[in-house]
């Protein structure tokens, strides 16, 4: 079963070089064990959510706006998308990724055709 | 009743939850298992009247149970060709008997571990437990939980659609999660109890839903006999259970603890709670169900000594604040602090209790304010204190209480 994990921080923390290499490393170090036990499907990290640009519909119009979709605190920074048996699983992976205090992973199934 | 009808209900009521566990873990799937148990239990009422009840009905409905779960999975598979007149799979003899041969096996606590799931809303939790565990009726939940029955049925299906999409495996989980799940379990069970016992009066519908709270500890000490906080849990439920008749006043008015008669308490309860903490004790691994169960063994030990020990009481609480701190368990440790150290001393740690306001809103608070200001011989601040638990209660048992109280104060 496939559970996308999303990955909510802010993301002013990542504002200094040594900060973002250190997590990246970490991103690196984690993906690599994933893909050794084979439950890695596929996972990225997203540019800042300065260069969002969001599309939005009212009705039969689509307007395109700078910036992410809602304005929160935390931001969509990432995610990875696993194969694992189940939510316990999923749940353990999702604790292991490297978070900035505050932050928070979603973990979601995808929808089984 | 005929005998059949009789058999059946006992039947459900002692090996319902087992059926069911079994069932799940079988099909891997709630409903199903639900519908399949249901149409198992359908089925006995008309074959047990008619042929007398079977030699094992724990073992016929499970049989049954599991026939009509293999049977609804083929319909599934073949939904185009379903047909609603196909004939009504009920468990052959010999079916039976092999079922009789092979006991049903005990997968509860995988159950219960699926349903207290920290995934699943916390209100959905033990709801969902007692559901399926117990077999507890929608009805009667909805009663207990104090909500309507159409929101107890979407709580219960929006639990159970979870489990299925999100997959919640219906496994007792390592021990890398085994902490913070028997947590969730501990702390489901417990609200349960709370919601049981906060009514005194609660003869009827109360008393029925804590019984049922502590079958449910009884079958998880069954199941867990190693886990010190499970033995703790259920001492501490068969303490409170064991005061349930002197709980009452000839008035309908709450006795507080410290008043109740303890002739009144169940002995059999008690030494039943006293045997479970024991054990806890013996597997050397303290915690806060321990403690808190400890605190009122220590009160039942008026029954024989004739007082309560305060002091050890005060120690308890102290240990408890450092574990689990709460504003609650300060207001519990003020009100023992009193009878070792006097009024002004616990009024002190009651101001302290709620230095951040967040008690303002907790009867309870109120009431010990009251009872501490009154010993302090601050009479205008008890008066205050005990109008605004009276302003705050809702049940008559304890309204009863807080206006003899205020009487009192003249």
């Amino acid at each position: 079963m496939q559970y996308m994990l999303l990955i909510f921080e802010d993301e002013q923390a990542y504002s200094q070089q040594p900060a973002l290499q250190d997590v990246v490393a970490q991103h690196m170090k984690l993906a690599a064990e994933m893909r050794e036990k084979g439950v890695f499907v596929s996972g990225a990290g997203l540019q800042p959510s300065q260069t969002a640009t969001t599309v939005r519909t009212a009705g039969a119009a689509k307007t395109v706006h700078d910036g992410p979709y809602p304005e929160t605190r935390e931001q969509l920074g990432g995610y990875y998308l696993v194969d694992v048996p189940d939510l316990d699983a999923a749940l353990a992976w999702a604790k292991r990724i490297p978070v900035v205090d505050g932050g928070s992973i979603e973990v979601r199934p995808l929808i089984v055709h | 009743m005929t005998d059949g009808a009789a058999d059946l209900d006992r039947a459900v009521r002692d090996a319902g939850g087992r059926i069911l566990a079994a069932l799940v873990a079988r099909f891997r799937d709630l409903d199903l298992a639900e519908e399949a148990f249901a149409f198992a239990c359908a089925a006995a009422a008309e074959a047990w009247r008619r042929d007398g009840p079977p030699r094992d009905p724990a073992a016929w409905l499970y049989a049954a149970g599991r026939r009509r779960g293999l049977d609804l999975i083929r319909r599934a598979k073949v939904r185009g060709a379903y047909r609603p007149d196909d004939p009504e799979p009920v468990p052959t003899p010999e079916e039976a008997a092999m079922a009789r041969l092979e006991p049903i096996p005990d997968e509860r606590l995988r159950l219960i571990f699926a349903c207290c799931h920290p995934a699943l809303a916390p209100e959905a939790r033990i709801a969902l437990t007692l559901r399926v565990i117990c077999g507890l009726s929608v009805e009667r939940l909805a009663r207990a939980f104090l909500v309507g029955e159409t929101a107890m049925i979407q709580r219960l299906t929006r639990a159970k659609q979870k489990i299925r999409a999100a997959n919640i495996p219906f496994e007792v989980p390592g021990p890398e999660a085994w902490g913070e799940r028997l947590e969730a379990v501990l702390a489901a069970l417990e609200i349960a109890y709370a919601q049981a016992y906060e009514d005194a009066a609660g003869a009827g519908e109360g008393a029925e839903f804590a019984e049922e709270t502590l079958r449910l500890s009884g079958v998880l000490v069954d199941l867990l006999p190693a886990e010190p906080e499970v033995l703790g849990l259920a001492a501490l439920i068969r303490l409170a259970e064991a005061r349930r008749g002197a709980r009452l006043g000839a008035e309908g008015e709450m006795v507080p603890l410290t008043e109740q008669d303890p002739a009144l308490w169940d002995a059999g309860m008690l030494g039943e709670a006293a045997s479970l903490l024991g054990s806890a004790a013996a597997l050397r691994r303290t915690g806060p169900y321990q403690i808190l169960a400890a605190i009122h063994a220590a009160h039942a030990s008026r029954r024989e000594t004739g007082e309560t020990p305060w002091a050890d009481i005060v120690v308890l609480y102290d240990a408890l604040v450092m574990m689990r701190p709460s504003a609650v368990v300060e207001v519990n440790r003020a009100v023992a602090l009193e009878h070792v150290a006097g009024p002004d001393v616990a009024l002190e740690a009651l101001v302290a209790a709620n230095a951040e306001g967040r008690l303002d809103d907790h009867a309870p608070y109120h009431a010990a304010l009251g009872r501490v200001c009154a010993e302090a011989g601050r009479r205008d601040e008890a008066r205050a204190a005990l109008q605004r638990a009276l302003d705050l209660v809702r049940t008559p048992a304890e309204r009863r209480f807080l206006e003899r109280r205020l009487a009192e104060l003249g």
